[in-house]
């Protein structure tokens, strides 16, 4: 990569009228956090367009790993996946549990049940 | 759809065979979405009109940052669109409380309120590469 090429990468990431998300509730999202007060212009554009690149990045790296199946959709699955798997995405285990079908949810608790009707 | 369950998935977008293992999924969103979001702030603009997880960014924002990531004949879920707008806030949140954290310890006393000021935004930048290092856009950030 041409340092040249870097240079127009870097304007073009830093350019304020790039950005498609709205920073004003970027910023409400920002004041949730505890002990935060005040925050600083650049710091709140750097953290907008650090979303969009996060939102990028998550999609296409779920994408990849799920079309191998030749879905061609981006499903919740394919999220969760990339949440255990990646190390990167890894603070979003939380919020993105694997889904099981109800019934087999209960069969497990039956099952459970039983374990515990035999201690 | 299931009117009977305690879990109310019809908001959530999937149907109601779906839930967590351990956990259940349960949400009751005040709004469809987030398009009423901003109607609702009036002139005190209050916090108490919503609540702290509800804060997302549009959906259709989000959607389409994804639509554009992925190859162009990919197709992308419902859910999985309301899905990455939960993460993005946690995300959010998450650079914003580590940066916090390290506007604290580096001027311990001076920023006693979490200002994040032109030196906070350094810490920040530094958050972003220690985390994302694989994202070369932020790299590129860090350095301009």
């Amino acid at each position: 990569m041409s340092g040249k090429n870097m240079e127009e990468k870097v304007e073009q990431a830093t350019d304020r009228k790039n950005i498609s998300l709205p920073m004003s509730r970027v910023r409400l999202i920002m004041k949730s956090s505890p002990d935060v007060s005040c925050i600083n212009q650049d710091a709140l554009f750097l953290t907008t367009k650090a979303t969009e690149l996060f939102v990028q990045h998550l999609a296409l790296s779920s994408y990849k790993n799920g079309s191998g199946k030749e879905t061609n959709t981006l499903s919740y699955s394919d999220l969760a996946n990339a949440a255990e798997e990646s190390e990167t995405f890894q603070f979003l285990t939380d919020i993105l549990p694997k889904k099981i079908l109800a019934r087999e949810y209960l069969k497990s608790l039956e099952e459970m049940e039983k374990v515990d009707d035999n201690l | 759809m299931d009117g009977d369950s305690t879990t109310d998935t019809t908001q959530l977008g999937i149907t109601g065979e779906y839930m967590t293992g351990g956990t259940y999924v349960l949400q009751t969103q005040d709004d469809d979405g987030d398009e009423s979001f901003n109607d609702h702030e009036d002139g005190n603009g209050s916090k108490d009109h919503f609540r702290e997880q509800d804060i997302y960014l549009p959906i259709a924002n989000v959607a389409r940052i994804m639509k554009n990531a992925i190859p162009q004949t990919g197709k992308i879920a419902k859910d999985a669109k309301e899905c990455v707008q939960e993460c993005v806030s946690e995300f959010i949140s998450f650079i914003t409380s580590e940066a916090s954290e390290r506007c604290h310890q580096e001027k311990p006393g001076q920023l006693p309120a979490g200002l994040i000021t032109a030196d906070g935004q350094q810490q920040n930048v530094m958050v972003y590469t220690t985390s994302y290092q694989q994202i070369p856009g932020i790299q590129q950030i860090q350095f301009s």
